[in-house]
């Protein structure tokens, strides 16, 4: 049996994650799963498996806090937070001197730049377009008849990436096609389109920076985009140890800090 | 248990109301009485010399926005887009040419008329834009009705005597052709009666949105949006004057009494650039639920005109002309905005980047930046439209507005 169990949960556009952590920080439990189309079987999903993990149960929850487009979702969340605070809350407590950070997510990209107390100064998301985050990726990838780690592992092959130039996810779709016909190497090409991404990124950073953070499911499962991320911006990448935790160990690290046990009014079993 | 925070709703509303519908019927009857003529006007006019001349003044932005705001805007752009109108050009003039050709209007259920007025002649001035040139020579081909206007210089940052005299030339050679075109020699006292009128609404207009400086404010941008219709559609008419008589007195009781437009108000934000016509509810009230007081913006200040001393009236209509924001460089601009946001105390600022709408738009080419740098206040850029709902997320804009808030919260630990 467990008590005072800090739980935080991301329900992101593509994946629904959950981290649970004692009152001294420690990671007791965590899951992630796709978030589909029913946001309340995907949360109700990731806290059972936790909490399993946890050996707690819902009523030993003293706080929530529940981050991500779905995060109103979340009924018994105390405190709804955006995925900014809590993807730089998470980054910050793996690496402390982080002060940038980028999450690329299902929906969209991040940048984020916090100041040394880790309060927010700067962010940026991309604009509507698709273009520079995993719903590109994944939408590529289907199309070429493969799921994103096969397209990853081509990827890792390349010797001289393809230019993709659109910025539309339709026509970088036609692009690639179009660069197959050439007979350009499916290895190039799927590289290309991890440059493309990165190229998106460094768009949406203002200034030279020396290191960044990295965050969120893509950064994840590809490696691919880290190799691409390194080469486009000038500063040192430092990948999160659970890059697609990032924003619910976030989530989780703002509840331990709301001193819930006094302030939580919410029944959560 | 919570209990629900409802906003104090302005009173003189009903009067505003009352003052649009008799506009608009007054519009329509004008436009099926053979000894009545209609003109069509920019917002940003010069409709005090349609005014001299005898015409009934229609507004066609007015009704773009009506457009958006009343949700049909996406449903009339595709037939201006279908007939050579580019989709990434103004979402006003694309979804009022769609609305023509559509034969869909908000003001049959909003004022239970078929449509706009019919035009006798269209009058534009491109201080705003050269888009509203390209929207009147589609009505004016559309209704075989003559099209004409003037070209004011742009991009100013001082504006120079040679400037004004260069517009009021301008706006005396539209007078002689207008003259040339009618045969009526235009009312010189009706003029300069127009140009007074103007002048006080104008300047009545800019005294309630000063009342925004108080704390808390009585009034914020999304109200203003609602009653700055009187400023445009009957400026030079003593309706004007008196309707925002009302609304000042009403706004000095708010102030003195304390009653908040945001009741909770936590942060003041400057909004640059137009408003989201068809989500201004949604945004309204969650910027309600958030504490958030937009209590400056551009929009509602582009009518706020210097006051006119008499003498030439057209010399105060080249200089409302050539000095409105819109018309000045990014120097102005930048120095102007940073000043709003001194005397209105703001905490925070949010630039709308209207894809479809770059010249009301502040935020394409460093400003934004600058300014946060310069005034040390957190600075939001946002992505949407002023009516075309395809380009604006609703998801990552509120995402976007509550990471805000979740900022300005941060600066105050």
């Amino acid at each position: 049996m467990r008590e005072n169990l800090f739980i935080g949960i991301d329900v992101g556009s593509s994946a629904t994650k959950c981290v649970i952590l004692d009152n001294t920080g420690t990671w007791l439990g965590h899951h992630v799963v796709s978030s589909g189309v029913n946001y309340a079987d995907a949360i109700d999903t990731v806290v059972s498996h936790a909490l399993l993990q946890a050996e707690g149960s819902k009523k030993d929850i003293a706080y929530c806090v529940s981050t991500g487009y779905g995060r109103k979702h979340v009924t018994f969340s105390d405190r709804f937070v955006t995925e900014i605070t809590a993807h730089a809350r998470g980054a910050r407590e793996w690496n402390p001197s982080v002060r940038n950070i980028i999450d690329i997510g299902g929906q969209d990209t991040k940048y984020i730049r916090i100041d040394d107390n880790g309060q927010l100064i700067d962010y940026r998301m991309n604009a509507k377009c698709a273009a520079g985050t995993g719903t590109f990726l994944e939408s590529i990838a289907v199309k070429l008849g493969m799921t994103l780690s096969e397209l990853d592992e081509l990827a890792l092959k390349s010797t001289a990436p393809t230019l993709v130039n659109s910025y539309c996810t339709v026509f970088a779709g036609t692009e690639v096609i179009e660069r197959i016909k050439e007979g350009q190497s499916p290895e190039d090409i799927a590289m290309g389109l991890f440059h493309s991404i990165a190229s998106r990124v460094k768009e949406m950073i203002p200034c030279s920076v020396e290191t960044v953070g990295v965050t969120g499911g893509v950064v994840e499962h590809c490696r691919a985009l880290v190799i691409a991320l390194e080469e486009a911006l000038s500063g040192a990448i430092i990948e999160a140890p659970m890059p697609q935790h990032a924003g619910a160990y976030g989530a989780a690290l703002l509840a331990l800090e709301s001193n819930p046990i006094f302030e939580s009014k919410v029944d959560h079993a | 248990m919570t209990i629900a925070v409802k906003r104090v709703p302005i009173k003189a509303r009903k009067r505003l109301q009352t003052l649009m519908h008799d506009y608009f019927l007054n519009l329509d009857a004008a436009a099926t009485d053979s000894n009545r003529n209609v003109a069509w006007c920019t917002s940003v006019g010069p409709c005090e010399i349609l005014t001299a001349f005898g015409y009934e003044v229609y507004f066609p932005e007015n009704h773009g926005a009506m457009l958006g705001a009343r949700k049909i805007s996406h449903e009339c752009i595709p037939a201006a887009v279908a007939i050579g109108y580019s989709a990434e050009s103004c979402s006003y003039m694309t979804s009022d040419i769609g609305s023509a050709l559509s034969g869909v209007s908000p003001l049959t259920e909003a004022f239970g008329i078929s449509g706009p007025p019919k035009p006798d002649l269209l009058c534009y001035n491109t201080n705003q834009c050269r888009e509203v040139q390209d929207w009147w020579n589609f009505f004016g081909r559309r209704h075989n009705a003559p099209v004409m206007g003037i070209g004011p210089p742009t991009h100013l940052d001082l504006v120079t005597e040679a400037h004004t005299d260069f517009v009021r030339n301008e706006l005396s050679q539209l007078i002689t052709r207008i003259e040339s075109q009618t045969g009526t020699k235009m009312d010189w006292a009706k003029l300069e009666e127009a140009v007074d009128k103007s002048s006080k609404a104008s300047s009545l207009w800019r005294k309630v949105l000063d009342t925004a400086q108080s704390h808390p404010s009585p009034i914020t941008f999304f109200d203003g949006l609602i009653h700055m219709a009187p400023v445009i559609l009957m400026r030079g008419s003593q309706h004007a004057i008196d309707y925002y008589t009302l609304l000042l007195a009403e706004m000095n009781e708010r102030t003195n009494a304390k009653e908040a437009a945001v009741t909770n108000e936590r942060f003041r934000i400057y909004w640059d650039g137009m408003p989201v016509w068809p989500k201004v509810r949604e945004m309204s009230e969650k910027f309600f639920d958030l504490g958030l007081c937009v209590a400056a913006s551009t929009y509602c200040n582009s009518w706020a005109f210097e006051e006119y001393t008499g003498g030439d009236p057209l010399a105060w209509m080249a200089k409302t002309s050539t000095k409105i924001f819109i018309n000045r460089d990014e120097t102005f601009k930048q120095k102007f905005l940073l000043d709003m946001c001194k005397q209105f105390d703001i905490d925070g600022m949010i630039f709308h980047n209207a894809r479809t709408c770059p010249n009301n738009t502040n935020s394409r080419f460093g400003m934004a930046q600058r300014l946060r740098d310069e005034s040390g206040l957190p600075v939001l850029v946002f992505d949407g439209d002023l009516s075309d709902v395809r380009f604006f997320s609703t998801a990552q804009t509120m995402t976007n507005i509550e990471t805000f808030v979740e900022q300005l919260e941060g600066r105050c630990r």
